[in-house]
């Protein structure tokens, strides 16, 4: 008997527990059925409470999590959420910390209505003309407390381009409000601003720089068409713009090929100022036939031009004095008969024994050029000299003693 | 008992020394070799005692690699009244220190106070101490030898008598020597305490056999025997001392071992072949001990100093540096191209003082003026004296004067507009290089926080890019031949790689490398000092690594040295007043009871002295003879030929024209206004490295030379020949003056318009970083063509670049090859071989060759005549067969001449003759041509560059003569353009969106063709370095 009622005893006991523990649950009870609130709002959580203790308040959002102490008022257990909670919209999670009063439950934080500050992003800075590159906006307009406005607050997105000025209405979605702004067909400045709810950004600029250039014309001009070995010609392209007829962009880099009557291969190059590209080059010292092409490389070239240059020295006098060893040149003349300008290079090829010793380069002076073949270099023998300026070889073959 | 009286000698040195250094050291000491590195120390101790790890220095290093005393001691001064101050102060102390030193050592060695009173007196005039401190500025190394001084009196005491006080006091002085200097109290061991101890042990055998005579072997070996606990005793103190007081530098020696190539020093070359270095490492410290020097060995050679006779003999033998084989023997490979050799030489300086203090004493007014005065008469000893002190003085004039006649340091810079650039808009943030500074970039690293690539000293560098070649500092790599600038080339190429943006250059020298591998003036400062950056450099990230040691071993560093000091104050000085106080008796020190009789002397040192005289006095005017023979420059016309090279090289033009034949009336207006408008890598920047002349004789009066020169010039070596005529006029020789380029411009005046750019920066002025607003856009650039070739053994990524924006862009390419398995073989950046600016639309060629770290494999396969145009390629260990390219474009408003024309080209087979004109209105100093090779169906398959060593002049013609490479199939290993990215967004998508339409080989129809078996066509590019933009 005695097993058997401690047996039936114990049992009961054991059966009843739950009954106790699921009565004191009940005995705390949220009494706040409000579970929006307007962002910034003083939020108040209130609980009915039997017992006379006071838990913490476990309560999280985004931004972190805290715990909140509870203060007993009129019998109820009441909790203010501090204001950094408060103040940012978003889900709050809030728990009381009690093994006895598991409780929990959520908060909604409504953004509000109105527009304190605009955050701005707008990006690249510069595009090109034509209408399909594009720039894009970004608008994040806040309120007050610094939070993000409700989804589908309208935001204007004003821009100016040359005449038109422009306003569209955008919407804000996942916090943002965004707007690709495209180019137009012209090249400008295209100046952006925003405004949400009466508040406006501040102003920002898109430059619209010129396209691809296209095809374009080149000409020259020159003092003369001598080939002086002096004077300067002068390439001009026409106003290179790109398919939208905008100007090329100042700086944009022509080279100017020029195939000379030998075959080979010369170069110069010019930038543009006003889509005009200049290069400058200097006239050859001989006749030569010139063809002429600008490109810029990969997108757009010239036509050919043609120039010809007329020799301007027909002859020289070589002459050979001081053991042959210092060799006079010139004078050489010019169109007019008047001395070459200094500087015409002369060549002066030494060979003996039919191998090239030397090639010495030398410029006139006042029409003539002098070599002086030093002894230490050149021993005394036989020796075969070309000499060669503007285009006109002369050769000799001498002893040098 | 009497009060003891002053030494008047002493006292006088004191002030003689104070007076003399104190006054002196504020001109001398900031230009001195190491004065301003260890002001650099102490001011890294003022702002963190316990944290010994320096990140300012090559990417961070140890300052337990150096012992800390006067650094710290610097460091607590500077408190008061900054770093220099303390530097001064801690100078003057050490000025102190060296002449009370000099007098007890004396006053030990010799037993004689009058005696110690002249040593100390000629001690602080001597060329030596002289040298040490107003030449080198080795701070640590005056206190550290002058504390030894301080400490032999102190060992003898303790050897002789026993007394444990004197025990305690020498170690407390072995211990504040070894944290002021590590290397002084090793070898101080060697040659100032084994002799000593060898004294004691003499004077002991004496106290027992009664005369110095009587004392034989056996009897020193029983002197040794008895004797031998004490030297045991403190010869195992005292290693524990020298380890355990600086502890930490061991343990650091240990864990960063010196691995690195020799250093050259002037000590260990041969004095007989660089005489400068004989002269700085030999002459000067010696001084007028030379003359002395039978003397010393006489003395020295007695029995009671025969230790220090050996010791002398030794530090001799050691300090002559390369001129005998015998350091090198001696002290073995290692040994002695890690030493720096001068400090033998200066501790047998040190140890002759009292000898020379002797010399003098007995010269002046003892036994050895009696002898001369008897034999010679009055008027001989007194115009020997008169001899002696002139030379005595000469010295000590000539050593303190040296730094004015031959500067060992470029001119002081002020660093206050360099310190505030760097704390301006956190350009701290990135590291930075100074060129041309010389030892003054110590002392700016120690105003600013900003951290440097480079360091001043050498033995805690830690890159293999500079532990792998023999040159102190990159800042003056010029100075170290090329090797240096071989090794200053890979930091400016790959310069993102140690957040390198800024370089503070004094040197114009190194221009054009910094041009030509892609860096831009910034501006100049005020000082003159020339900014230059490079862009799209990343700043040093916030956590930087770091080589950490225990906590125990900071504090360890951090107190020990103060430690010693104050122990060795409170047993040295306190005490002794305590002492002296309390029983106002003062024992006879032991030393004292050894005195010399001076009442004869050795008439065969008199006349050993005055033979040894002799022959110095015919070497230095044979020596004077030879120099007058070599540098009289019109005595043969190889000597004129180098006058002349040497006065171009100096830009000396005056005295240049002064060799000029003076028949040519050639007048030095014309003569300057000549020289004067050549500008070009060869006459604006170049060093002649060697000159060669060939002479042949036509008549007496009449040569013709062949004159090979090879010049270093920042980008590559140049070999010229010129041919050059000279006559003999009045027994002088003259030279031709050469031709001029007679080429005249059409036009006086000319006009130009261009596009300038103009980068604000920062449009509002504020702290906050990268306004987004203010940054610009990165241009777009598209990579046109692009492939991974191997031509002669190296491979290079090459191909053509564009920038296909609207404003002008600096571009860097940054390649990388893979293998097969996509493992990273190598990466590098271009370098020479591309047009770095490039206009909108402009196009330039490019390659990139994969450098490896030169010569990291053995030190021996250094070139001896390297030539930096060449280049270390990295070794693969497998076959690269993929690349990538990134190409990086920033807007660039500066260096945008396009004004140079192609005017005229002729091709052989070999060579390319053409013209450069220069269009614009500027002086182009540095043309270059970069040359694409293309096969014969149009495929660009190398590229290659050529220098024009003469800089072209506004509306000028300039030639040049270009050698076509020689033949060599280039073999294309990969031609994939997929993993080509610029600005970080792939080429391909780039292209599509700007350009989908472009014109593939555009230019293709313009190449020149060629006769080559392996290329069929050429293109030539150019590429200009303007000296003076405006």
């Amino acid at each position: 008997m005695n097993f058997k009622s401690i047996y039936i005893l114990l049992l009961s006991i054991w059966l009843a527990s739950p009954l106790v523990f699921a009565q004191k649950n009940t005995s705390v009870k949220l009494l706040t059925t409000k579970t929006e609130f307007t962002v910034g709002s003083h939020i108040v959580l209130k609980f009915k409470n039997a017992n006379n203790n006071t838990p913490l308040l476990y309560c999280s959002n985004s931004y972190g999590t805290t715990l909140v102490t509870g203060t007993i008022n009129n019998l109820n257990l009441e909790y203010t959420l501090p204001e950094n909670i408060a103040k940012k919209i978003g889900v709050i999670n809030w728990k009381i910390l009690d093994k006895n009063y598991p409780t929990s439950g959520k908060l909604y934080i409504k953004p509000k209505a109105e527009v304190a500050t605009m955050e701005t992003y707008i990006g690249p800075p510069s595009i090109e003309a034509g209408g399909t590159d594009y720039s894009m906006l970004v608008v994040i307009p806040t309120d007050s407390l610094d939070n993000p406005v409700p989804t589908n607050t309208p935001v204007k997105v004003k821009n100016q381009f040359l005449n038109s000025e422009e306003v569209d209405n955008i919407f804000t979605k996942n916090l943002i409000a965004f707007k690709n702004i495209y180019s137009k067909k012209q090249d400008g400045r295209i100046l952006v601003s925003s405004e949400a709810l009466g508040t406006n950004s501040k102003e920002f600029t898109i430059n619209a720089m010129p396209a691809v250039p296209t095809r374009f014309k080149i000409s020259y001009s020159s003092p003369h068409n001598y080939a002086d070995g002096n004077q300067i010609t002068n390439f001009t392209t026409s106003v290179i713009k790109d398919r939208f007829n905008n100007v090329v962009s100042d700086g944009t880099y022509v080279d100017f090929f020029i195939k000379n009557a030998e075959g080979n291969v010369l170069k110069t190059s010019g930038l543009t100022l006003n889509g005009v590209a200049n290069s400058k080059i200097i006239h050859p010292d001989h006749a030569d036939n010139w063809s002429v092409k600008a490109y810029i490389n990969g997108m757009a070239e010239s036509n050919t031009i043609t120039l010809n240059y007329k020799q301007v020295v027909k002859d020289f006098n070589v002459a050979f004095t001081n053991k042959n060893r210092i060799i006079s040149v010139g004078p050489i003349q010019s169109f007019m008969n008047q001395m070459i300008p200094d500087g015409l290079h002369v060549k002066l090829h030494i060979y003996s024994n039919n191998q090239l010793v030397k090639i010495l380069t030398k410029t006139t002076f006042n029409g003539y050029v002098y070599f002086n073949l030093k002894p230490a270099i050149y021993k005394n023998n036989n020796y075969n000299f070309k000499i060669e300026t503007a285009g006109i070889t002369k050769q000799f073959n001498k002893k040098l003693w | 008992m009497k009060p003891e009286k002053s030494n008047k000698f002493l006292i006088a040195a004191l002030l003689l020394g104070l007076a003399f250094h104190g006054s002196s050291i504020f001109f001398t000491l900031e230009t001195t070799y190491d004065a301003l590195i260890h002001l650099f120390f102490a001011d890294h101790y003022a702002n963190s005692w316990f944290e010994p790890w320096n990140y300012e220095w090559y990417t961070g290093f140890t300052v337990q690699s150096y012992p800390p005393l006067v650094h710290q001691s610097i460091g607590v001064l500077s408190y008061i009244g900054g770093v220099k101050f303390g530097m001064f102060t801690v100078a003057l102390i050490a000025i102190t220190l060296f002449i009370t030193g000099t007098y007890r050592f004396s006053l030990m060695m010799t037993a004689n106070k009058t005696v110690a009173g002249y040593a100390c007196v000629l001690a602080v005039f001597s060329s030596s101490f002289v040298e040490t401190l107003h030449i080198f500025g080795q701070l640590p190394s005056i206190v550290g030898v002058s504390v030894l001084m301080h400490a032999l009196p102190e060992i003898y005491l303790w050897l002789k008598t026993g007394k444990k006080w004197y025990l305690a006091t020498c170690l407390s002085l072995i211990s504040v020597t070894v944290t002021s200097h590590h290397v002084t109290p090793i070898f101080g061991m060697v040659f100032f305490i084994f002799p000593l101890i060898g004294m004691v042990l003499m004077d002991v055998s004496k106290e027992q056999v009664g005369t110095m005579k009587a004392v034989t072997f056996k009897v020193f070996l029983n002197s040794f025997f008895k004797l031998f606990k004490r030297i045991v005793v403190f010869g195992m103190l005292s290693l524990v001392l020298i380890v355990g007081c600086i502890f930490p530098y061991w343990l650091n020696s240990k864990a960063n071992p010196i691995t690195q190539v020799p250093i050259p020093h002037g000590s260990r070359d041969n004095f007989l072949e660089i005489t400068s270095s004989g002269l700085v490492f030999f002459l000067i410290p010696w001084g007028i001990l030379l003359v002395l020097l039978p003397y010393i060995f006489y003395r020295y050679y007695s029995k009671r100093y025969l230790f220090f006779g050996l010791s002398v003999t030794i530090c001799t033998i050691l300090g002559t540096g390369g001129t005998t084989p015998v350091p090198l023997k001696m002290l073995g490979e290692t040994a002695f191209n890690i030493l720096t050799l001068d400090r033998f030489t200066l501790w047998a300086s040190i140890l002759s003082i009292p000898m020379m203090g002797e010399f003098a004493y007995r010269f002046v007014e003892g036994d050895m003026k009696d002898a001369i005065q008897k034999k010679f008469g009055g008027v001989y000893h007194r115009i020997i004296g008169g001899i002696l002190a002139g030379l005595f003085v000469f010295m000590v004039i000539f050593t303190m004067s040296l730094n004015y006649f031959r500067p060992s340091q470029p001119q002081k810079i002020k660093m206050l507009p360099i310190v505030n650039f760097l704390n301006q808009d956190d350009h701290d943030k990135w590291r930075f290089l100074t060129l041309g500074f010389g030892d003054q970039m110590a002392w700016l690293s120690a105003q600013t926080n900003a951290m440097t690539v480079d360091g001043n000293y050498h033995s805690a560098r830690r890159l293999p890019e500079l532990t792998t070649r023999p040159i102190e500092r990159l800042e003056n790599s010029k100075f170290k031949g090329v090797a240096g600038i071989g090794s200053l080339q890979q930091f400016l190429t790959t310069p993102e790689k140690y957040n390198l943006k800024y370089i503070f250059s004094n040197d114009k020298f190194y221009d054009p490398i910094l041009y030509f591998c892609g860096w831009q003036r910034l501006r100049q400062l005020e000082n003159g000092i020339m900014v230059w950056e490079r862009l799209n450099i990343p700043p040093v990230s916030e956590i930087l690594p770091k080589e950490d040691v225990a906590k125990w071993l900071k504090i360890h560093w951090g107190i020990m040295p103060f430690l010693t000091v104050i122990v060795a104050f409170i047993l040295n000085i306190q005490m002794l007043w305590v002492i002296m106080l309390k029983t106002r008796f003062k024992p006879i020190p032991e030393f004292l009871k050894f005195p010399v009789q001076y009442n004869k002397f050795n008439r065969n040192v008199i006349r050993i002295t005055h033979v040894w005289s002799l022959i110095l006095t015919i070497i230095i005017f044979y020596g004077i003879y030879l120099f007058y023979i070599k540098n009289d420059s019109q005595r043969s016309p190889e000597n004129a030929i180098i006058a002349y090279y040497d006065a171009l090289d100096f830009k000396e033009f005056e005295k240049a024209h002064s060799l000029i034949n003076p028949a040519s009336n050639l007048p030095i207006a014309q003569y300057m206004l000549e020289i004067s408008v050549t500008d070009g890598l060869l006459s604006s920047y170049a060093k002649m490295d060697a000159i060669e002349s060939e002479i042949t004789k036509h008549n007496d009066s009449t040569v013709s030379a062949k004159v090979t020169t090879q010049w270093i010039t920042p980008l590559e070596k140049i070999e010229k020949i010129d041919y050059k005529s000279l006559s003999k006029i009045k027994g002088k020789w003259y030279l031709q003056p050469d031709d001029l380029n007679n080429d005249l411009p059409p036009d006086q005046l000319y006009s130009d318009n261009v596009t300038k750019y103009y980068n604000q920066g920062r449009r509002r002025i504020t702290t906050e970083q990268t306004h987004h607003e203010d940054i610009l856009k990165q241009p777009v650039l598209e990579v046109i063509s692009a492939k991974l070739v191997k031509y002669n053994g190296s491979y290079a990524i090459i191909g053509e670049v564009q920038n296909i924006d609207n404003v002008p862009a600096d571009v860097i390419l940054k390649g990388t090859l893979y293998n097969n398995d996509n493992k990273q073989l190598a990466t590098y950046n271009a370098k020479y071989h591309i047009k770095h600016k490039l206009m909108p639309k402009e196009s330039s060629c490019f390659r990139i060759n994969f450098e490896g770290i030169a010569w990291s494999k053995t030190q021996d396969s250094i070139p001896d005549t390297f030539n930096p145009d060449e280049f270390t390629p990295v070794e693969f260990e497998e076959q690269p067969t993929k690349f990538n390219l990134q190409a990086a474009g920033n807007v660039a408003g500066s260096d945008l001449y396009k004004g140079v024309v192609l005017s005229d080209v002729n091709i052989t087979e070999n060579y390319i003759f053409g013209n450069l004109f220069n269009s614009g209105i500027q002086e182009i100093t540095i043309p270059q041509l970069l040359i694409s090779y293309y096969d014969d169906n149009k495929n660009m398959v190398w590229v290659d560059h050529f220098f024009v060593k003469e800089g072209v002049r506004q509306e000028r013609k300039q030639n040049f003569e270009y050698q076509i490479l020689e033949p060599g199939a280039v073999k294309i290993i990969n031609t994939s353009m997929e993993n080509i990215f610029v600005n970080g967004l792939p080429n391909s998508d780039i292209s599509n969106k700007i350009i989908p339409n472009r014109i593939t080989n555009h230019i293709n129809n313009e190449l020149q063709p060629i006769n080559h078996p392996d290329f069929s066509y050429i293109k030539i590019e150019i590429n200009t370095y303007i000296g003076s933009p405006f």
